[in-house]
């Protein structure tokens, strides 16, 4: 055609415009891509090409007061070798003779290890789980071999063992919901190990430290291409304890040497209601919780999780005849020196109740040494049940100690403004019962403490706190510090508090709680024998001690599960605390010596016949560890 | 028209046209060597790149100079011309990745297919410029049907299915820009459907065979290649045209009859064309097909070549990483990504800035094309810059399309920024032919 006049439709106007709409709606998802998308896609785009060698930051150790480690973390090597570095056979070669020896393995099988990593081009674990010495070995082979990196992990170890598990608790994998619930603002991976129970849950965050790595740049198939940076683990806090080591120890191995190695043992500063020991028998390992590769899996290991000495409950018994006692002399009229006739017996009327032994003439002091049931029952029957349970209330029986610990039990009041408020009766039996702790009334051995606690300091209620302090590691800062809180004060006159303290002077000098009588100290205690008609029935010890002429510094409680007398089973244990916390040696013969004097000295048969059995033991095994 | 004619000055050369095309170019080398920067063969992709681009502006040169016209008077010979490659191609050419579509000279390798879709664009045009005013005539139609289908045949032989997904929608906007009726417009639109839904739809079955169990959909999936069944089929495509057509008459709606054969055999030519195209498509391009219908199904595969090519650019942000130093293409997350896939380095390197820039230079493209086809002075050279202005619509919608998730992986370059001689010399040549169109416009002096 020639040029000249020429129509073309309107169409591709129309098209053009359609262009520009569909130029305009690309532009729109480009800029949702690029721009809104942005941080995700770079997220991902990051995710694609870095690969990580983690190393496991320490977590943070636990300390005793005096300075010992209980947790602490132990560390071990990997050792990879990336072919991002020199790969010539030659050097690989050279490379496999001189690691063969250290790495416990053949030249050969190293070599394979190395060719495999050339090959794949990814990182290859050559040896995993070195111990120190051996790293120390490669860390100088691998200046001359590029390419090697050694990878150090951090493993927990606790190296007392069963030392304070209970309170210390332990690691474990991630389960159930823990992973998605995970805190997001610490660096975790999928096979963290957490706490499980006890300080490490507790303090997880302040424990954890920020994991390092060697940070790789990897391509689509995983080949490693460069060292993108070789980041440094921070550990986490360390955690201090107010516990005392050596306390700890004693109560602990008397717990668990005691005749049925079930029960608890708690030390209180009652200064400052610090605790100084916190022991529960049964006691686990935390330990075998922590699995690395080559370890047992422990999931199915059986432990008591079980803290009694916050969880159980039982009752006081004869160390409650303190508060009774307490009661009697508040009301006023007492005289201490009034003697009770015990024939064995107290007439009731309708009842006829027992004492364990027969005591003859008591006065106030002695009925406290013999722990005479039948003077409690008549100065009981004189105060009246419903003063005895407003003492009770005075040292909060029936209410946690609230140590800051999970699942702690309250225990139970008894009295007859408890029992009218649940409507129901109140007898002169159980006015009785009441006077000799039985019955309804429940305490925890950690209750105990405090209670102890409280007479050792005149009326303070402590509120028991084992944790010190928490000290980053990273700026020295301590991040928490324990304190030391009274929730309550017992009023009492103090010619009130100076009878009970000569009374249980006397207990200890000269009666049930002989046992824990040492000489450089002034020790106050009380015996407790917990009657228990499912089996044995169980052993309180509570005591007091400081040195002459200073204000007590150790209150103790120890609790024995069917250790058949307090005196018995609970007395060596206590003592054993009290000496360490003191700092009082043994002596060569002791142990023969205070089995002997107990047999002799001891008046609580049920308590004679377990130092029977003791003393038999320990005839027939002169190894043993029998106290 | 006189709305451009005023605007128009003398001047041999559309340069807004020529700037946008040698900016694309520019950048596209830039981002080709970013690209491959790391992989081992880079030299040679390079090299051959940096060869193509001066032949490509030897052919866009040598288009301009050119007379247009010299096409619509010997179109024969260009069709000629056109067959003997495609011919050619499939006595002489090399196999490459499962297509026979290579030419392999001692010193270069060419893909006819790439220079015929602009070579068909013109003959094309020539055929229809000389139909006057039997334009909406339906013989029109099928005389370019009949004109096409050998070369679109042979390009299936090949099979080189990219070439025709660009070619066939050029081809449509050339026949609705020359004034095609578009009710038979409508009618080669329907046919192109119904072949594409009983491809796509045999295709989800031949993936998931346990679909198989529902009664309905195996003997859905038998009309593929089983030759009783289509024969079922076609009788109960003429019995529903029938069944139409009496149902019409009974309402008292008279169209005429016509209409229902044409419709009919519509249906029946579409039905045979997708049992063409099901037997000839490859495993690969099954797959392209699965990752578009459900991405999720296949992280690995196809759909993870575009979710890899998104992080890519959502990586990139709005100013990039930086040219040499978008992790993603340079560790090959990104699959073909100096080819199909340039435009995800470019997202990834150049940021918001780089996508929305080749974005702009393509609608600058357009724009130029589209303003030239106004001016021309004949109409052989509207119907030119119509058809080539339906080309480079498709390159643009198909390969931003795919990146942003609108199409399925076709394994179609991006004219200009993708590294492929043939593909760059012919673009290149089509735009020397828009501009030879220019630069023989009505002037008004």
């Amino acid at each position: 055609m020639s040029a000249g006049k020429v129509t073309f439709n309107g169409r591709l106007r129309v098209l053009l415009a359609l262009a520009g709409i569909a130029g305009a709606v690309i532009a729109l998802r480009l800029a949702d891509i690029q721009l809104l998308r942005h941080d995700r896609y770079l997220q991902l785009a990051e995710r694609n090409r870095t690969q990580v060698l983690y190393q496991t930051a320490p977590r943070g150790r636990i300390f005793t007061a005096d300075g010992k480690a209980v947790a602490s973390n132990a560390p071990v090597f990997d050792l990879y070798y990336l072919s991002a570095g020199p790969k010539g056979e030659d050097y690989l070669h050279r490379l496999a003779g001189d690691f063969a020896s250290h790495l416990g393995m053949t030249r050969e099988a190293v070599l394979d290890k190395l060719q495999q990593g050339v090959k794949s081009g990814k990182a290859v674990a050559l040896a995993e789980n070195l111990s120190p010495k051996t790293a120390m070995a490669l860390k100088e082979l691998q200046l001359y071999y590029p390419g090697l990196y050694l990878i150090e992990e951090n493993k927990r170890i606790y190296p007392y063992g069963i030392f304070a598990s209970h309170l210390i608790g332990y690691l474990g994998s991630m389960e159930g919901d823990e992973w998605k619930n995970r805190d997001l603002s610490l660096d975790y991976r999928l096979d963290a190990k957490i706490g499980k129970n006890g300080l490490e849950k507790k303090f997880e965050k302040e424990l954890k430290g920020s994991d390092g790595g060697v940070f790789l740049e990897v391509d689509y198939r995983g080949r490693v291409r460069s060292v993108i940076e070789d980041r440094r683990w921070r550990p986490g806090s360390d955690i201090y304890l107010t516990l005392n080591f050596d306390v700890q120890r004693a109560a602990e191995e008397g717990l668990k040497n005691s005749i049925t190695g079930r029960g608890a043992a708690v030390a209180l500063d009652p200064r400052t209601g610090a605790v100084l020991a916190l022991a529960t028998a049964p006691a686990f390992d935390p330990g075998m919780f922590v699995p690395y590769s080559d370890g047992p899996q422990p999931s199915s290991k059986r432990i008591s999780e079980y803290n009694l000495a916050t969880q159980g409950v039982y009752p006081p018994a004869s160390t409650f005849k303190v508060i009774t006692a307490i009661a009697a002399i508040e009301q006023g009229g007492f005289n201490p020196e009034k003697e009770v006739y015990c024939p064995g017996y107290y007439d009731a009327g309708s009842r006829v109740f027992k004492c364990w032994s027969v005591h003859k003439h008591d006065n106030f002091f002695d009925g406290m040494a013999d722990s005479c049931d039948v003077y409690f029952y008549t100065l009981a029957a004189q105060t009246g049940s419903a003063a005895i349970e407003k003492t009770q209330r005075m040292f909060q029986f029936g209410q946690p100690t609230g140590i800051d610990l999970p699942g702690e039990k309250a225990g139970n009041l008894y009295g007859p403004t408890k029992r009218a408020r649940n409507r129901s009766y109140w007898f002169i039996g159980d006015t009785l019962n009441l006077s000799i702790g039985q019955g309804e009334l429940l305490v925890t051995p950690i209750k105990m403490a405090q209670f102890a606690a409280a007479l050792a300091s005149r009326g303070k209620i402590w509120r028991p706190y084992y944790l010190d302090r928490v000290v980053s590691n990273q700026t020295g800062k301590v991040l928490q510090q324990g304190k030391s809180e009274v929730l309550g004060t017992v009023d009492i006159k103090p010619s009130t508090w100076d009878l009970i303290y000569k009374a249980l002077k006397h207990t200890v000098d000269d009666g049930t709680a002989r046992r824990v009588k040492i000489s450089g100290l002034d020790v106050y205690g009380k015996t407790g024998t917990a009657q228990n008609p499912h089996g044995d029935d169980h052993g309180w010890f509570m005591a007091f001690a400081g040195r002459p002429g200073e204000e007590p510094s150790l209150a103790v409680a120890v609790f024995v599960e069917y250790g058949k007398g307090g005196a018995g089973a609970a007395g060596p244990i206590a003592r054993e605390m009290i000496k360490a916390y003191f700092g009082i040696e043994d002596k060569p013969s002791r142990r023969a010596r205070s089995l002997r004097q107990s047999v002799l000295e001891n008046a609580d048969p049920a308590a004679l016949v377990s130092d029977m059995q003791k003393i038999q033991a320990a005839l027939q095994q002169p190894d043993g560890e029998h106290i | 028209m006189t709305k451009y004619k005023s605007r128009l000055h003398k001047g041999m050369m559309d340069w807004l046209l020529f700037g946008a095309m040698a900016g694309l170019a520019f950048l596209g080398a830039l981002c080709i060597m970013s690209a491959v920067n790391s992989v081992s063969l880079s030299n040679a992709v390079v090299r051959t790149h940096l060869i193509a681009l001066p032949l490509g502006f030897t052919a866009f040169f040598a288009a301009w100079s050119f007379n247009y016209q010299i096409f619509d008077e010997q179109w024969k010979p260009l069709y000629g011309v056109i067959l003997a490659l495609l011919v050619g191609v499939l006595l002489f050419g090399t196999y490459q990745r499962g297509s026979k579509s290579w030419f392999v000279f001692p010193f270069f390798s060419m893909q006819p297919a790439e220079i015929c879709r602009v070579l068909t664009i013109l003959a094309a045009a020539a055929f229809l410029d000389r139909q006057g005013h039997h334009i909406r005539d339906m013989r029109t139609l099928v005389l370019l049907g009949a004109l096409v289908l050998p070369v679109f045949g042979l390009i299936m032989l090949q099979p080189d299915f990219s070439s025709i997904v660009i070619t066939f929608p050029a081809l449509l906007v050339l026949l609705y820009c020359a004034g095609v009726n578009v009710f038979y417009l409508a009618l080669v639109f329907a046919f192109a459907a119904v072949a594409g839904f009983f491809t796509v739809a045999w295709t989800y079955l031949y993936l998931h065979p346990e679909l198989l169990d529902y009664k309905l959909l195996d003997v859905f999936f038998k009309l593929s290649d089983h030759i009783l069944y289509m024969g079922g089929f076609v009788l109960l495509v003429a019995v529903a045209g029938y069944a139409a057509w009496w149902l019409f008459k009974q309402l008292r709606i008279f169209l005429p009859s016509f209409y229902f054969v044409l419709a009919t055999l519509v249906v029946l030519a579409g039905f045979f064309a997708g049992v063409f195209v099901d037997h000839q498509m490859k495993p690969y391009q099954r797959k392209r097909v699965e990752a578009f219908l459900a991405p999720q199904s296949d992280p690995q595969g196809a759909s993870y070549n575009v979710l890899q090519a998104q992080i890519a650019m959502g990586s990139g942000g709005v100013l990039g990483k930086g040219l040499f130093s978008g992790t993603q293409s340079r560790l090959g997350f990104v699959p073909e990504k100096h080819t199909d896939f340039i435009l995800a380095v470019v997202g990834e390197e150049l940021g918001l800035w780089g996508t929305l820039l080749v974005l702009g230079l393509y609608l600058v493209i357009l724009w130029r094309i589209a303003v030239v086809a106004y001016t021309a002075s004949d109409r052989y050279g509207y119907l030119v810059c119509s058809g080539i202005f339906g080309m480079f619509l498709t390159y643009m919608l198909i390969n931003f399309g795919m990146l942003i998730g609108l199409f399925p992986v076709a394994g179609i370059p991006l004219p200009f920024i993708s590294y492929g001689g043939s593909n760059l010399v012919s673009s290149m040549l089509a735009l020397g032919v828009v501009q030879s169109v220019y630069a023989r416009r009505i002037t008004s002096g």
